[in-house]
């Protein structure tokens, strides 16, 4: 496997925690979103930077009850085709402001990436044969209907707020 | 028209691009079956029995004619010189190779049209009025919303991997022709007591095995807040819809499940988080996009016209196409006219490449370039003056195209069935056919009245049997092709689901059926009560009696 | 080992490039005609078609490679349900499309 680096954030080094095992002192830990909803204080304080593993089934409820203590976020896609993964992402971003890393693990296909780094994903997770691909994609498309979180305010409003700046200087604008 | 500009351009382009790399490296063995499916699907590329089937958005129905004569020109070049109108206003292909699809995709492209998202677990091509900017009866024209949704939903960052298929649609009249209650989501414009224009919110609407009506669940959306209400509605979908059984992943389960008062109590709630942060779109894009929708230039004229008259009067063929074919316009002394694509014993919704050709030469003419696609599988030119009638209809009458059945008994939706569809059970076409055929006496049809028959040759109702005051269902029984007869249904503004009203029959038997219940019609009728109102108050009883007999 | 069957089969599939219907032959090519197929007796000969079938499927000349049901009780061999013995014919509202018109009605 190898990390793609989507938005050029420095990416979290960290442990996948065992079920029983506690944090040492100051170490960057991964823990499912079911342990860290029963974890306490003592717990967050011992720990370098918490990241929860966020399964898609993941209800956006239970977000809240965590993200702020969160340093960063692996979120699982047991399918490519499974979009609840983009939402959790949107939300963390949107509605909780989390400014951590976003990582996708799981069968994400390339031709997804722009969809990940516009959803609020920093990096992603893949096999080493589909890196190229990867890369390939993320530069294929100059803009999008939509603002995302990568950065690039929609086309709808480069339309308006850049007079008559064209489709090539508006992903360098955004 | 929506007309492109660079950005729109470089979106189409960059698909285009990115689909040819991804059948170039499907054909060099890059990519597995497994893994070029789903994205060969969001370009509308199908496997169907006998080709690939490539299916492209009319966005709204809205066509001009140069893209017309596009749609033709790929027809003939890279097709079998036809091409399929569907219930959901994209244009269908049968025969494409999948070596040569980027190819029509960039030809498409070089006329503002795209495939994008007409199939997978996405939001689909947005449906409208086909009379959208030129019925009399309308409250606002639509399509600016529609494009608007168009360009939101494109590549969704969110919502481009939903559980199942979303389909919207939108009616700007009271009077329902884009069937909106059987859609994920309908939205009714309307003007609220102020005059202000807004939407009503219907949701959780749709066919399949699980037929259901859309419940309201906003009476009053005003036109700033459609985007993010939009935006609120997909997000609860999306993480709660099902993703363990796509028969039960469509948003209609979820709202079934529930109830209506819920989901609207999640939307809001969420809605209440998101409404304030502006979802992309400045003021400035709704106004540059409505003004693309601005009424033509039409000159009011007197709505009598003389020669139309005499001919009306001289001609029983022309009247009754004048009569069912020609509707009311919004500018007095113009009306909006349906070609249709349903001659007796034709193929509902197919045209030929010459057909096609000619359509968009009178759209050139007569209705100021423009042509529009009806769910109904008929074609529109919207804006034709009264004074050029009788010379259109002679034209369209030459090539096949003046059949005067608009929203009579053989204007039958039909979808492919057997004959192309890997999905279906049955045959379509062939009892479409069949029953146009019996059917071919116009006085018979005019004296009948409005009926609409569908045809669907699976329960995935592509042909909305569900919703036909006839419906037709093929059934596979032990390999036999089996029909079941459904009465009472509705994809108007009183939308109803159709009710079985027995035990099916085979190819000749349906037919045989169909005649017995419009006789019944006939028979039971009273004063100028239509079919759909004649069954409502009479019930299946003596249908079915007359079907099945009383034993 | 191939799913219990009932009774002789022939193996379906669709051209990679161009989606056309072929049948899988005795001498393991494809071909547009389905009175060219093979046909498996029993499980152990099903499973030496659907081997050689899923080759061709791996070296991407097919796609969804199915075994149907083949009737052998006429002239030709064909698929016995309406479904697959359309694929073998062309649409029946279009008798001038398809292999109805000629197994190379293309060229």
């Amino acid at each position: 496997m190898v990390l793609i680096n989507l938005t050029g954030i420095q990416p979290t080094g960290y442990t996948l925690l065992a079920d029983d095992a506690q944090p040492k002192e100051g170490e960057n830990v991964a823990v499912s979103v079911e342990r860290l909803l029963g974890e306490n204080s003592s717990f967050f304080n011992t720990a370098g930077g918490v990241g929860a593993i966020i399964t898609t089934g993941t209800a956006f409820s239970d977000l809240d009850r965590i993200a702020d203590k969160l340093a960063f976020a692996v979120i699982e896609f047991p399918a490519f085709g499974d979009g609840r993964g983009f939402s959790l992402a949107v939300r963390l971003r949107k509605d909780f402001g989390f400014k951590g890393e976003i990582r996708a693990t799981g069968p994400v296909i390339p031709d997804q990436a722009l969809f990940l780094l516009r959803a609020g994903f920093d990096t992603v997770e893949v096999t080493t044969k589909r890196k190229q691909a990867f890369e390939a994609a993320l530069s294929r498309f100059p803009g999008f209907y939509q603002s995302d979180f990568g950065g690039q305010t929609s086309i709808a409003h480069a339309r308006h707020t850049v007079e008559g700046l064209g489709v090539e200087g508006h992903r360098k604008a955004s | 028209m929506y007309a492109y500009d660079t950005y729109d351009h470089a979106m189409v382009n960059a698909r285009v691009a990115e689909f040819r790399d991804q059948v170039d490296r499907r054909m060099k063995g890059e990519l597995t079956e497994e893994e070029f499916r789903p994205l060969r699907l969001m370009n509308g590329l199908y496997l169907q029995l006998h080709a690939y089937m490539l299916r492209v958005a009319i966005p709204y129905g809205t066509l001009s004619a140069d893209q017309m004569r596009k749609l033709a020109h790929v027809a003939r070049r890279y097709d079998k010189g036809y091409g399929h109108f569907t219930t959901r206003q994209n244009i269908q292909y049968n025969w494409p190779k999948l070596s040569e699809t980027p190819d029509i995709l960039q030809e498409l492209a070089d006329v503002e049209m795209h495939a994008i998202q007409t199939s997978g677990n996405c939001i689909r091509n947005v449906t409208t009025d086909q009379f959208a900017g030129a019925a009399a009866d309308e409250v606002a024209d639509p399509r600016p919303y529609a494009e608007l949704i168009r360009q939101w939903s494109t590549f969704h960052p969110e919502f481009s991997f939903l559980p199942r298929k979303f389909k919207i649609a939108i009616t700007g009249a009271a009077q329902d022709r884009a069937a909106v209650k059987w859609h994920d989501i309908g939205l009714v414009l309307k003007k609220n007591e102020t005059g202000e224009i807004g939407f009503e919110v219907l949701a959780g609407g749709g066919m399949g095995r699980t037929p259901v009506i859309a419940k309201s669940m906003r009476d009053f959306l005003p036109v700033p807040d459609m985007l993010s209400y939009l935006e609120a509605m997909l997000r609860v979908y999306n993480e709660q819809g099902r993703r363990d059984n796509k028969y039960k992943a469509r948003i209609k389960i979820l709202i079934d499940a529930m109830g209506i008062e819920e989901y609207t109590r999640q939307v809001n709630a969420e809605w209440e988080k998101i409404r304030h942060v502006p979802i992309d779109v400045p003021e400035k894009e709704v106004a540059r996009i409505k003004a693309f929708f601005a009424p033509p230039p039409l000159a009011v004229s007197a709505d009598d016209v003389a020669e139309v008259t005499e001919l009306a009067n001289a001609n029983f063929i022309f009247k009754a196409w004048l009569n069912n074919n020609a509707g009311a316009h919004k500018v007095p002394g113009h009306a909006h006219v349906t070609i249709s694509l349903k001659p007796h014993g034709g193929i509902p919704g197919d045209a030929s490449d010459a057909q096609m050709d000619l359509v968009a030469d009178l759209a050139d003419a007569y209705s100021q370039g423009e042509i529009r696609v009806s769910h109904e599988q008929n074609l529109i030119l919207p804006h034709v003056a009264k004074k050029d009638l009788p010379a259109l209809w002679a034209k369209l009458d030459e090539a096949g195209l003046g059949t005067a059945n608009a929203g009579l008994l053989t204007d039958i939706i039909a979808c492919p069935g057997l004959d192309y569809c890997a999905l279906a059970n049955t045959r379509s076409i062939p009892i479409a056919q069949s029953i146009t055929e019996r059917f071919d006496d116009l006085k018979r049809l005019m004296d009948i009245g409005p009926l609409k028959i569908k045809i669907s040759g699976c329960i995935n109702s592509c042909g909305h049997h569900h919703a036909g005051h006839i419906g037709i269902l093929g059934v596979d029984r032990r390999g036999d092709e089996n029909y079941q007869l459904l009465l009472g249904g509705s994809g108007a503004e009183d939308a109803s689901k159709a009710a079985i009203l027995g035990p099916g029959f085979n190819e000749v038997g349906i037919v045989d059926a169909v005649e017995k219940v419009v006789a019944v019609y006939l028979g039971e009728r009273e004063d100028e009560e239509s079919f759909l109102n004649a069954y409502r108050r009479l019930g299946p009883d003596v249908f079915k009696e007359a079907v099945y007999g009383t034993d | 080992m191939a799913k219990k069957i009932t009774g002789p089969q022939l193996i379906l599939a669709n051209r990679l490039d161009d989606g056309r219907a072929v049948f899988l032959t005795a001498s393991g090519t494809w071909s547009n005609t389905a009175a060219d197929s093979a046909v498996a007796e029993n499980e152990a000969e099903l499973d030496t078609l659907m081997t050689v079938a899923q080759a061709a499927d791996l070296a991407n000349l097919v796609v969804s490679v199915t075994p149907v049901a083949a009737d052998t009780s006429g002239d030709a061999i064909a698929p016995a349900h309406i479904k697959f013995a359309m694929q073998a014919r062309g649409p029946s509202v279009r008798a001038d499309l398809g292999y109805q018109v000629s197994p190379n009605w293309e060229q």
